[in-house]
């Protein structure tokens, strides 16, 4: 049975079944417990599971150093790290440890953690609350990046992702805590790894993610009308990402967009182009464009922050520039 | 109280197996046949044989950097340990870890770490698990005074003095932080004062008496098992050596390593087991002798083992995925 939930609500749906079916998954973090979260996304678990949820003093470090700890013993933690841009203060843990665990102990143990934190940019709240933090990862063998963009992939990803044996850095967006969609009421998983094709075209491939996808549909629809069919992507994981389902895209359309939230240099898309330009340089009818945010620091006021940010018309610009060329 | 005859023998026969250890290790380092940083603990065998021996194997530990001592003693084949920091495919990690991470699940050694502070916060888990678990088992982990210099420690201290933790901080101060003596570094005349700071239980003992330091580590262990939380012993004592094989030291006083060479802890447990046990000078060397003889068969090991297969090196980054080379 499926039904309308919000985005927020299917990620608390999957805490509460993810828990349900395994008594070695545990929640910590800064006020996850008593308050429900920040953003009261694990609201109501301290009622049902007074001992596997728990408060923590304000010391992100000690959060995913006991997670990676306890994950070793075989448990499964869930920390909340309420603002992603927060994971800078426990970098060591995920970079250093949490992602060479297993290869350390030749697999013998590992670190099947979840780390959930927030991320985007949008509510006006400056440069430490407004991070897109994909990027910061993704140059390290070990995680696992994901980042859901709808209520659906939300739950069910979520689920896979406390099922899964590797450190999984799990990032929702502010943006899209309150959209709605349908959701089924059972347990089920959306497989790691893999990107969806979300609409089939065949001039222009957009990869997209969170916030950029619907701006990628928005523009679909203005250049469907100019005769450009796109095609989109949603990434889903970001690392290690899908490479077959981009490059059989790329190889049909010869045109890519890809659609970034956070600056530019160094970013996934820059990955994604990467490669591109490596294993598909003969298929190839146009450079890859990238669309992201500007090269800056998030600022508080609002026209700063509209003005960095990706938009819909840049991605139909490119998708423009590239039909031109 | 004194420890039983055969206890102390025992102790003395680890203490000399691994200076002894130590000092094959430093000639091989220096000579070119061990690639990569070594750290030496020549000097702290007392602190290293102690926290080890007042232990139970199913304890978890948590060694520091300078930690093949405390690494040899928790149950691993020291031979396994040496053919590891010899980086070789039949060391107890396949080579993967080499000096820095020997690690061995089966005996709850956690694996020493590069980063300082970095097994701090990891330590948690473990001491978190036991109690989520309903085990009996404590942590101890093994910090130097270098180490409370970062942020992560006071995390750690905080968290498990809240939540009445099994850890044992089981502090080496050997007084310098590569060249930087701990009372340039801290405030603080007595280290130990950290752990008070939050509650902590916590002494400074001679770290060059093993029976001090296993009498006081086997109380604070029975406490934390107890669940009465953890508990920080500072450990006095001294690097002989540099901060790793080949860095010549011009940073301390020469009195001042004279002064603690003369307080050598392995000659101190010798001169006890003769002065207070009656082993005469002959017995004591017959069995110096017998572990010459399996350190030297532990050197072959080393020397005549292969180094790992090049595919080793793409082997266990991810729980379910292959890394192409």
């Amino acid at each position: 049975m499926s039904r309308v939930l919000t985005y927020a609500k299917a990620i608390n749906e999957a805490l509460f079944q993810s828990m349900e079916r395994d008594a070695s998954v545990f929640i910590l973090g800064e006020d996850v417990a008593k308050m429900g979260g920040d953003f009261g996304i694990t609201q109501g678990i301290s009622y049902k599971w007074p001992d596997r949820i728990f408060d923590t003093a304000l010391s992100e470090s000690a959060i995913l150093g006991l997670s990676n700890g306890a994950a070793l013993c075989g448990l499964r933690p869930v920390p909340e790290i309420m603002f992603a841009d927060f994971l800078g203060v426990c970098y060591d843990q995920l970079v250093n440890n949490a992602a060479k665990l297993r290869f350390m102990f030749q697999g013998k143990a590992g670190a099947p953690i979840t780390v959930r934190a927030v991320q985007g940019a949008g509510i006006r709240c400056a440069y430490h609350h407004s991070a897109c933090v994909e990027s910061w990862f993704m140059n390290t063998p070990g995680l696992v990046v994901v980042s859901p963009s709808s209520p659906y992939e939300a739950k069910g990803m979520l689920n896979a992702a406390i099922r899964n044996d590797n450190p999984v850095i799990f990032l929702e967006h502010k943006l899209l805590y309150n959209t709605k969609g349908e959701v089924p009421e059972e347990y089920y998983e959306v497989p790691l790894y893999e990107a969806e094709v979300e609409r089939e075209g065949s001039d222009v491939t957009i990869i997209g993610l969170q916030i950029t996808l619907p701006m990628a549909h928005a523009a679909a629809k203005q250049l469907e009308k100019k005769g450009v069919s796109c095609e989109i992507i949603d990434l889903r994981t970001v690392a290690p990402y899908d490479k077959e389902t981009l490059k059989a895209s790329v190889a049909k359309t010869g045109r890519l967009v890809i659609a970034q939230e956070g600056p530019r240099c160094g970013g996934w898309a820059a990955e994604l182009s990467a490669m591109i330009s490596e294993d598909l340089f003969e298929y190839l009818r146009a450079p890859i464009k990238r669309v992201t945010s500007l090269d800056v620091p998030i600022a508080f006021a609002p026209a700063l922050e509209d003005f960095v940010l990706p938009k819909t018309e840049q991605i139909v610009a490119a998708c423009e520039a590239l039909m031109e060329y | 109280m004194a420890l039983a005859k055969e206890r102390l023998l025992k102790v003395y026969k680890d203490m000399f197996m691994i200076r002894r250890f130590e000092e094959v290790i430093q000639e091989y380092a220096a000579n070119g046949t061990i690639p990569g940083f070594v750290h030496l603990s020549i000097g702290q065998e007392a602190c290293q044989a102690g926290v080890v021996e007042a232990l139970q194997r199913t304890d978890y530990k948590f060694p520091d950097h300078r930690g093949h001592g405390a690494i040899a003693l928790c149950g691993t084949d020291p031979k396994l340990v040496m053919a590891e920091i010899f980086a070789k495919a039949t060391g107890i990690n396949g080579g993967r870890g080499g000096s820095m991470h020997v690690n061995d699940l089966e005996y709850r050694n956690m694996g020493f770490n590069g980063i300082q502070g970095s097994t701090m916060v990891t330590c948690l888990g473990t001491a978190f698990a036991s109690v989520y678990n309903k085990t009996k088992d404590v942590t101890a982990v093994f910090l130097g005074d270098g180490t409370l210099g970062e942020g992560a420690c006071h995390e750690s201290l905080n968290l498990a003095a809240t939540w009445k933790l099994p850890v044992l901080y089981c502090l080496v101060n050997n007084q310098y932080a590569i060249s930087t003596n701990y009372h340039d570094a801290h405030p603080q005349q007595e280290l130990k004062t950290w752990g008070e700071g939050y509650e902590i239980p916590s002494c400074r003992i001679d770290g060059n008496d093993v029976e001090a330091v296993i009498e006081t580590v086997e109380v604070a262990a029975e406490h934390a098992r107890n669940g009465e939380g953890p508990a920080l012993i500072e450990m006095m004592t001294y690097r002989w050596q540099g901060h790793f094989a080949g860095d010549p030291a011009a940073y301390r006083p020469e009195e001042e390593v004279a002064a603690w060479k003369a307080k050598d802890p392995v000659k101190k447990t010798r001169g006890d087991l003769m002065q207070k046990h009656g082993f005469s000078e002959e017995a004591l060397t017959a069995i110096e002798a017998g572990i010459e003889a399996d350190i030297a068969e532990m050197l072959r090991f080393s020397l005549e083992s292969p180094a790992p297969k090049i595919e080793e090196a793409l082997t266990f980054v991810y729980a379910d995925r292959e890394v192409e080379a």
